[in-house]
């Protein structure tokens, strides 16, 4: 299993990300984060926020997705304006991380579940 | 969910905010010297009034605990239980300080929690009326303000 470190700067390092971080599935708390990417159109450091909200939505997203058989979701994508929020769930963590809108979200798909398979 | 009732009615509209963003069970806003200043979730009185107590003390034991081991006060307790959890931190708005008590289960999570107590805090400090700017210390009559913070909580005994 890799290191929650490790995760970390794998997934900083993809094209587009702006910042990645490994956070507590139950208390939404960060376990692990990198730095926000400088030029990042963000007032303050907003991680914090983004990791306790992202982790709590994704827990909604899993009920819904159980409440219709569908059983645990794979990824999550959250599509805004100025970029996106992807989340994938590793069993106590989950992994968010936010994107610009002209990333390569096939790959940012891609390295997070293969990190989300190494974590778990 | 029924909505806060409250000492002081400045705090009604960040006390309901944070009820509903944060999905909290119940809570309690209180002064340190343990008089109530809003509640949500609680009917009964005599719970409030031993929340208060217990969260009076705790602080001030939890402030001496950091002091001796960290040098510096802890000023925000978390307790997860097998159920529910418990959060418990002080506001300060201008000089005045506030303690607040909340509990939450599944439906919520302690980082939630922590993002709309911050936002309660920033609309504590912005909504703190002039008169109360002035410190309130304690005036040494526990039992007595912590009764009178009860009666406009939920009424004067015998009218409960």
């Amino acid at each position: 299993m890799k290191a929650v470190g490790q995760v970390v700067a794998m997934l900083s390092h993809v094209p587009g990300v702006l910042a990645a971080m490994v956070v507590g599935a139950s208390d939404g708390l960060i376990v692990e984060t990198s730095p926000m990417l400088a030029g990042a159109a963000v007032v303050g450091d907003s991680r914090k926020h983004t990791a306790a909200l992202a982790a709590y939505l994704y827990s909604k997203v899993t009920r819904a997705s159980q409440a219709a058989r569908l059983g645990n979701p794979a990824f999550m994508r959250l599509e805004a304006e100025q970029g996106h929020i992807c989340v994938v769930g590793a069993r106590d963590v989950v992994l968010v991380t936010i994107v610009t809108p002209d990333a390569n979200l096939g790959r940012v798909r891609l390295d997070m579940m293969t990190a989300a398979k190494g974590e778990s | 969910m029924s909505s806060p009732t409250v000492a002081e009615t400045w705090v009604a509209g960040p006390l309901k905010r944070l009820m509903e963003d944060a999905r909290l069970i119940s809570g309690v806003l209180l002064y340190p010297s343990g008089r109530a200043v809003g509640q949500f979730g609680f009917s009964n009185a005599a719970d409030v009034m031993s929340i208060c107590a217990l969260t009076s003390a705790i602080n001030a034991s939890s402030r001496e605990l950091g002091r001796q081991l960290d040098g510096k006060p802890f000023y925000e307790m978390h307790h997860a239980g097998a159920e529910r959890q418990v959060f418990m931190a002080r506001a300060m708005a201008g000089a005045q300080e506030f303690l607040f008590v909340g509990v939450f289960d599944r439906e919520s999570s302690l980082g939630v929690v922590e993002i709309y107590f911050a936002e309660f805090q920033k609309a504590l400090e912005k909504l703190l009326p002039e008169k109360q700017a002035k410190v309130q210390g304690p005036s040494g009559d526990f039992e007595g303000e912590l009764n009178r913070s009860l009666d406009a909580l939920f009424g004067p005994i015998g009218k409960r």
